[in-house]
């Protein structure tokens, strides 16, 4: 024991445990500042900042029992646990309980949960063992296509819910995993091809609301009280932030409640708009120690297992950062994805320390013990 | 303990570039945001405090309108508007649905006007104007599932007696884009109410005061967190009229049914009495925002209710310009009290006959009675020997052609035919017969009423009329005169003394003896003389102008009868109604 407590310290990454712990506290603080105000829990102007710490502990347990397993156990359980997701992502379409028209929640007691969450987890595990055997033989075209195969049914149940932003990080993860793991550029270069192309294809497919998002991202003026609302407003808070910010607890766009989902896919505007150039600055410096981490794990992992897995878990945080501050900024069209450690959510935040999870045990396990 | 790593060099590569790229993707982060937020960072900050701060204005009551007893006229009431303010609507649909179960406006119709206004999501969209008491119960009562829907109250002009005095008072509405343009801000918002016609629009600064307004801060459902600045509105003063209520009221009465005027004014000071205009509209259609249907009733009617006849119509004045012809003529010495003229029935010159309204002629006329009997031949005479240019002088004197200076906008000048004008307007030279037919005043000669009444005010004061004005004093919201309108000279002519009681004397002829006998009252001494105007628009137009006492003027009055007929069968006796009126309210 006292000698696995002693690896455990030595190769522990503690500046990637250091920043995803300092984001964390970031990230209630600037939560408390967005939903002080906010009337549904009642009176407590603690309400989120109680939950979210309540997911942040689960999340830590989480990522405490992904280390303590030698992540070559996926060698025997991957296909269980791609299959388990996909028993999960049935069953929400089947019974979720449904908000704004899409159905996203499953309920365990007095909590719901979000499959689709799990799911990228599941992905991760899954390319990563299924890559990582099968490596020589993707050089054969119609071999590369097995892992579209798995990844497009994950992709097709959460449309489905329907969910945009989620299906597009499933096959984010896929295309980055593939990458790294050595496919022939052209391969991927046809596969572009071939999606742009089916791109009018799959306009038919989308919900109304989904075109709107995306036509209004071209435009946001088009329609300044529906959709392209939100990133005006956005765009008003990160630009008002200046150098300094207004100060925590003082932005007129967030405390006035002009910044919509301010505590979700907005929050990085009222971080823009209360701590300013320094505020966004040190968060992406956080983000950035993590990406680095990740990828430096990747690299010095014990096999190409260990390798994807961490790959993975690096394209799973960087999708989502570079989309959601791409979204708050006006970059990118709004597609619903939360900031990591940052947005509201218990699923998101639990299945983002599970990812730094995976990165820790990669890096414990990059010697035999 | 470590063994080498398995992981081959190509996945190591392949890593290295992924870390290139996120590298490239992170700086092009911090690079929009150093745009966004050090060199956008001010242009961003001002459009975030303009988001939440919000101009809140308060309209400032219009001054109230009394007549000359004080007794009020216009005031404001308030008038509960239903709006929707679309920020606060969750579904359109239903809530026009609805909605429209209450007010009776379609629902299509709701949703449309909400749907089409764009400019700012928390300003309320009026849906119902003025709405009535048992549909702002029923709102009131079922304002749960009407979220989004709000009652605002504003104050809306009311004009007590309708259609009383309408050309006068004129009436207000919204400010157009031209007015907008003219005035524009930042005295003028749109939407702002102003005065369009009449004394609204003359007196417009004064009625209309200043509006106030707060600052607020608001939160993004455009709720009021702090009043940042107030400014209380200052409400506009109030206007005391020269006008009689009940004389105003009497006069209305006699010209129902007709098309004239009346003006009645006391000659001492210009101060019009009575200023009625017929056929007439009630400005309380226009106070709501006038509906299209209504609008093209009111100007699309053959009779032109909305056109002020006494300031803006211009009418042949005939025999009542028979005093001008007279004056013109005594003054320059063509005729004085003893010169005879004989009336024939007609009268020649250069080979065209004019005629007398007497066919078997008047016989030997004096001055005197010409004016009493309204003899054409007599004044064909005069006008024939003062001729056009010296006929002008007098028509310039009296202030014919100029603008009378009321307080009311639009007033006409009418036309003064000269040779001058004749050959500028008509492209024909002037021709003797012109002359004659002026001296009746036929012809090319266009008057307004009111000019009309300036004549006679005239010969009643013997050369001294005041500016005719409708407002006596201005007075402050809390009841302190703020200015008292002086009696102001118009026109001070200097006729002989002899000019004018000769005059005066054919105008007291006329009633005792002649066409106006019909204006005759036992107990007051009434001058005046008819009129009965030949026009190519039909039936001749009736005219009356007189005043009372004889000895000692204190109204004047005039009479218009458009296609009324005959001066006096029909114009004098109103005329003698009016005065009898005014006499009995002064007893």
């Amino acid at each position: 024991m006292k000698e696995k407590i002693d690896r455990l310290t030595e190769n522990l990454d503690f500046s990637l445990l250091f920043a995803t712990v300092f984001l964390c506290f970031y990230g209630l603080l600037v939560l408390y500042s967005s939903t002080r105000l906010a009337t549904t829990g009642g009176s407590d102007p603690y309400f989120f900042v109680k939950r979210q710490s309540l997911w942040m502990l689960l999340g830590f347990l989480f990522l405490t029992i992904i280390i303590s397993i030698d992540y070559h156990n996926l060698e025997r359980y991957s296909k269980v646990i791609y299959f388990g997701a996909i028993v999960l992502l049935i069953m929400v379409i089947i019974s979720g309980r449904s908000t704004y028209g899409a159905r996203r929640w499953l309920a365990i007691g007095p909590f719901d949960f979000q499959p689709s969450e799990f799911a990228k987890i599941a992905l991760i595990a899954f390319l990563a063992d299924f890559l990582a055997k099968n490596k020589p033989k993707l050089d054969n075209f119609f071999y590369y296509l097995i892992p579209f195969a798995y990844t497009g049914l994950l992709i097709l149940l959460v449309f489905m819910q329907p969910d945009l932003g989620t299906s597009l990080v499933y096959l984010a993860i896929l295309i980055i995993m593939l990458f790294a793991t050595g496919v022939k550029i052209k391969y991927l270069v046809f596969t572009f091809l071939a999606a742009l192309s089916s791109i009018p294809v799959l306009w038919i497919f989308l919900k109304d609301y989904q075109k709107n998002r995306l036509i209004l991202f071209l435009n946001p003026n088009l329609d300044p009280l529906g959709g392209g609302y939100n990133v005006i407003q956005s765009r008003i808070a990160i630009g008002s932030g200046g150098f300094l910010g207004n100060g925590i607890f003082s932005g007129l766009q967030s405390q006035l409640n002009f910044l919509p989902a301010q505590h979700t896919d907005f929050i990085f505007s009222v971080i823009g708009e209360e701590l300013g150039f320094v505020g966004t600055i040190l968060l992406l410096g956080l983000y950035a120690i993590i990406l680095w981490r990740g990828i430096k794990i990747a690299l010095e992992a014990r096999d190409l297992l260990g390798t994807l897995l961490a790959t993975g878990a690096v394209s799973l945080l960087f999708f989502h950062i570079v989309v959601n501050i791409g979204m708050a900024m006006g970059m990118l069209p709004a597609t619903g994805l939360p900031l990591p450690f940052l947005s509201y959510g218990g699923s998101f935040m639990i299945s983002n320390l599970m990812v730094i999870g995976i990165l820790l045990n990669v890096e414990l396990h990059k010697v035999k013990w | 303990m470590r063994e080498s790593s398995t992981v081959p060099e190509d996945v190591k590569q392949r890593l290295n570039w992924l870390l290139i790229f996120m590298v490239i993707c992170l700086s092009i982060l911090v690079i929009s945001l150093w745009y966004l937020q050090m060199i956008k960072g001010e242009e961003f900050r001002e459009r975030a405090i303009e988001n939440c701060i919000r101009c809140l204005v308060e309209d400032a009551p219009r001054g109230r309108i009394y007549d000359r007893q004080e007794k009020l006229l216009v005031t404001n009431r308030p008038a509960v508007v239903v709006s929707v303010i679309p920020a606060e609507v969750d579904d359109l649909e239903k809530l026009s649905e609805r909605l429209s179960k209450i007010i009776g406006i379609s629902p299509e119709k709701i949703s449309q006007t909400v749907k089409n206004y764009r400019e700012n999501p928390f300003k309320p969209v009026k849906i119902l104007d003025d709405c009535n008491t048992n549909k702002i119960i029923k709102i009131e009562e079922r304002k749960d599932e009407l979220k989004g829907v709000v009652l605002e109250v504003k104050p809306r002009r009311d004009y007590l007696y309708h259609d009383f005095a309408a050309h006068s008072l004129g009436y207000v509405g919204e400010i157009d884009k031209e007015e907008l343009q003219q005035f524009g801000n930042p005295k003028f918002q749109g939407g702002d109410i102003i005065g369009k016609a009449g004394l609204e629009k003359y007196y417009d600064d004064i009625l209309r005061g200043e509006k106030g307004g707060k600052e607020v801060e608001v939160d993004a459902l455009g709720q009021e967190i702090a009043t940042l600045l107030y400014q209380k509105p200052v409400p506009g003063e109030d206007l005391v009229l020269t006008i009689d209520r009940d004389l105003q009221l009497y006069g209305e009465n006699l010209l129902f049914g007709k098309k004239g005027s009346i003006i009645v004014s006391d000659p001492n000071s210009g101060e019009i009495l009575a200023l009625v205009n017929r056929p007439s509209f009630s400005p309380n259609i226009f106070a709501n925002g006038i509906s299209s249907s209504d609008w093209q009733r009111l100007s699309s009617d053959a009779d032109y209710p909305l056109t002020n006849r006494s300031v803006q119509g211009v009418y042949s004045p005939g025999s009542i310009f028979k005093v001008v012809t007279a004056i013109a003529a005594l003054e320059e010495g063509i005729t004085d009290r003893k010169r005879k003229i004989y009336c024939s029935g007609s009268f020649e010159l250069a080979g065209q006959i004019f005629i007398c309204w007497k066919e078997t002629g008047h016989g030997s006329l004096s001055i005197v009675d010409g004016i009493a009997h309204s003899c054409n031949i007599y004044f064909y005479t005069l006008g024939k020997d003062l001729g056009i240019e010296r006929f002008n002088k007098y028509l310039q004197k009296f202030g014919l052609g100029e603008k009378t200076g009321i307080d009311l906008p639009a007033e006409a000048i009418g036309t003064i035919p000269s040779a001058q004008w004749k050959k500028k307007e008509v492209k024909e030279i002037w021709f003797p017969g012109d002359t004659i037919n002026l001296s009746i005043g036929q012809g090319y000669l266009l008057l307004t009423p009111l000019q009309v009444h300036n004549l006679i005010t005239n010969i009643a004061t013997e050369g001294e009329v005041y500016k005719l004005h409708l407002v006596k004093k201005i007075i402050s919201a809390d009841g302190n005169t703020v200015e008292e309108i002086k009696p102001e000279i118009y026109k001070k002519v200097d006729f002989s003394l002899d000019t004018f009681k000769i005059i005066k004397e054919g105008l007291r002829q006329t009633i005792l003896k002649g066409t106006g006998w019909r204006a005759n009252i036992k107990e007051l001494a009434v001058a005046g003389k008819t009129g009965t105007a030949q026009n190519p628009q039909g039936e001749t137009h009736a005219w009356f102008i007189g005043f009372a006492p004889y000895e000692d003027p204190e109204i004047c009055i005039t009479v218009f009868l458009e296609n009324g007929g005959e001066g006096g069968e029909t114009a004098a006796p109103i005329a003698r109604a009016m005065l009898e009126k005014y006499y009995d309210i002064q007893k």
